[in-house]
């Protein structure tokens, strides 16, 4: 068993190598946002001249130049979940129930933007609504076509393992008609994989810049767009700051999911 | 019940994926064959000729197939860890490996410039070290470049292939050493006829992710430019809507192509 036992720790160094890869830049992040910049010796603006060992102030600059893209971010991941709750709870069901050839097609449709590149997917929602562009909703639109596939995917799995004609012929017996059948028995038994779907869901959103940054206006500006601005034009603790903002948000929810979501936040791919 | 009753539910996500999916790509084929509103293939002649877009439609595919194999084979040894092996933090360590996920190609080439820029914490490390700056500048340069992209794809494809190397049965291994296979049989007759499928279909999905990936082009690079980099021109710059869409549909085959000879090589 020698080999085998080197070959553990070999996968070991990798891996812890890979972690330190992974967190460091992070690390770097938090420090650029909380302590003095000059301390990593990174910059030589005028920030820099306000000297101390914690300096916060960015974030209220951040905060204040960028309230409205932070708001309308999070308002829209919000509305991703609510409607990718709403078109994949009722879809993923027929598609579980039916298991025809017709629902077969569907499924596989609808997991085909896994497999379509991001920016194709942008340019083609550009080219096709280009007299709306610029809309909130259009930019809502592109979200939920971006993170319906890995809320079906979840909600599907969980249905599959469910057994759905027994749920269905006890809930009748007692005489559930369809509606009351699928609102108080078949999505009570999904509130698992709602929760993880929807906080899924909710991360691919916040994080999404393709087609937020390609649809979006000034006015109608999301966070990870307006990071975009700030780094192009802004110093490295401002950017620091925002993208403190940015984490801050996102690292809960993607902990959150690790620790309810277990096995089934297992594929997730997603355009970068 | 009949099938059309039964499928019935699923009406708003047809509708959805007809308004966001099928229309704007059926859209895009349109237009990528049309010159002046007649069918031409000038477009895609444009884009195989112009020098300028060749070389960003060649550097897309080797910059997507390096970073793919890259973390496809350096990923196994988290992949796996996380399905086979317990330790200590098992899950906080996975917890911290997922968080690239959700990083947008802006972000990770940030954290690129912070990193390994002109002046990253990484050169000034070694420059505190050794007095020489090594790895100063990469960010704007090929490496950099597949450094970053590799951030992204850490995550990607260690679940991926996690998620896969779970049904892996250790015992098989000890199963066929029992039988006298020697390690470079075991490897050669068992675990990697086990893992192909596995591996195929991870450089699959990380190789579409890096296709499509276009934020961190945007902040890193300076001469290297990639197809969906070009894209981005046409948007912000004249915009020939034509030759776009015709690099979009370019994009979205080899996607296609990769995924769906993955699928049927596994």
């Amino acid at each position: 068993m020698k080999t085998a036992r080197l070959g553990i720790v070999a996968l070991h160094c990798i891996t812890w190598f890979l972690l330190a890869v992974v967190a460091a830049p992070i690390l770097v992040v938090l420090a650029g946002a909380f302590l003095d910049p000059t301390l990593l010796g990174v910059t030589t603006e005028r920030w820099a001249a306000q000297s101390s060992f914690f300096i916060p102030g960015w974030f209220g600059y951040v905060f204040q130049l960028y309230n409205r893209s932070l708001e309308f971010s999070l308002v829209l991941a919000l509305l991703s979940v609510v409607v990718c709750l709403v078109v994949s709870i009722p879809g993923a069901y027929a598609i579980v129930r039916t298991d025809s050839r017709a629902s077969r097609i569907l499924e596989e449709i609808t997991l085909l933007p896994l497999s379509i590149p991001g920016i194709a997917m942008s340019i083609g929602l550009i080219q096709a609504y280009a007299i709306v562009r610029g809309k909130w909703w259009l930019i809502l639109c592109g979200h939920v076509l971006y993170t319906i596939p890995l809320m079906m995917r979840v909600i599907t799995n969980a249905l599959r393992s469910l057994d759905l004609d027994r749920l269905q012929n006890a809930a009748q017996s007692l005489g559930a008609n369809a509606w009351q059948r699928f609102l108080f028995v078949i999505v009570p038994n999904l509130r698992h994989s709602i929760i993880v779907g929807s906080l899924l869901v909710f991360a691919i959103s916040w994080g999404e810049f393709n087609v937020s940054y390609l649809l979006n206006t000034p006015l109608n500006q999301t966070y990870p767009a307006a990071l975009y601005a700030t780094y192009t034009s802004n110093s490295f603790a401002v950017s620091s700051a925002a993208t403190t903002i940015f984490l801050a948000v996102i690292i809960p929810v993607l902990l959150a999911l690790q620790w309810i979501g277990g096995r089934e936040f297992s594929r997730p791919e997603q355009a970068a | 019940m009949s099938i059309a009753k039964k499928m019935a539910p699923s009406f708003p996500l047809v509708v959805a994926l007809f308004l966001l999916l099928a229309y704007p790509l059926s859209l895009l084929f349109a237009r990528s064959l049309q010159d002046a509103n007649e069918f031409s293939l000038t477009n895609y002649i444009q884009l195989f000729t112009d020098n300028s877009h060749r070389r960003a439609l060649f550097h897309s595919l080797i910059l997507s197939a390096l970073v793919a194999s890259i973390s496809t084979l350096i990923c196994l040894a988290p992949a796996w860890l996380f399905a086979n092996e317990h330790f200590a933090g098992k899950s906080l360590v996975r917890a911290i490996f997922t968080l690239p996920m959700s990083f947008s190609g802006i972000i990770v080439g940030f954290l690129a410039v912070i990193m390994v820029g002109r002046i990253g914490a990484v050169p000034q490390f070694f420059e505190k070290l050794t007095g020489t700056a090594y790895t100063s500048g990469w960010a704007y340069r090929l490496s950099g470049l597949v450094l970053a992209y590799l951030y992204f794809e850490i995550p990607r494809a260690t679940l991926t292939l996690e998620s896969a190397l779970r049904k892996f049965d250790p015992q098989l291994s000890v199963a066929a050493r029992s039988l006298g296979a020697n390690t470079w049989q075991r490897l050669r007759l068992l675990i990697l006829p086990l893992i192909w499928r596995p591996l195929v279909s991870t450089f699959a999905v990380t190789f579409t992710v890096s296709l499509g990936s276009f934020g961190v082009a945007l902040i890193l690079s300076k001469r290297f430019s990639v197809l969906p980099l070009e894209i981005f021109q046409q948007i912000t710059g004249y915009g020939n809507n034509g030759l776009m869409a015709a690099m979009a549909i370019v994009l979205v085959l080899l996607a296609f192509v990769i995924n769906y000879s993955a699928r049927a090589t596994s």
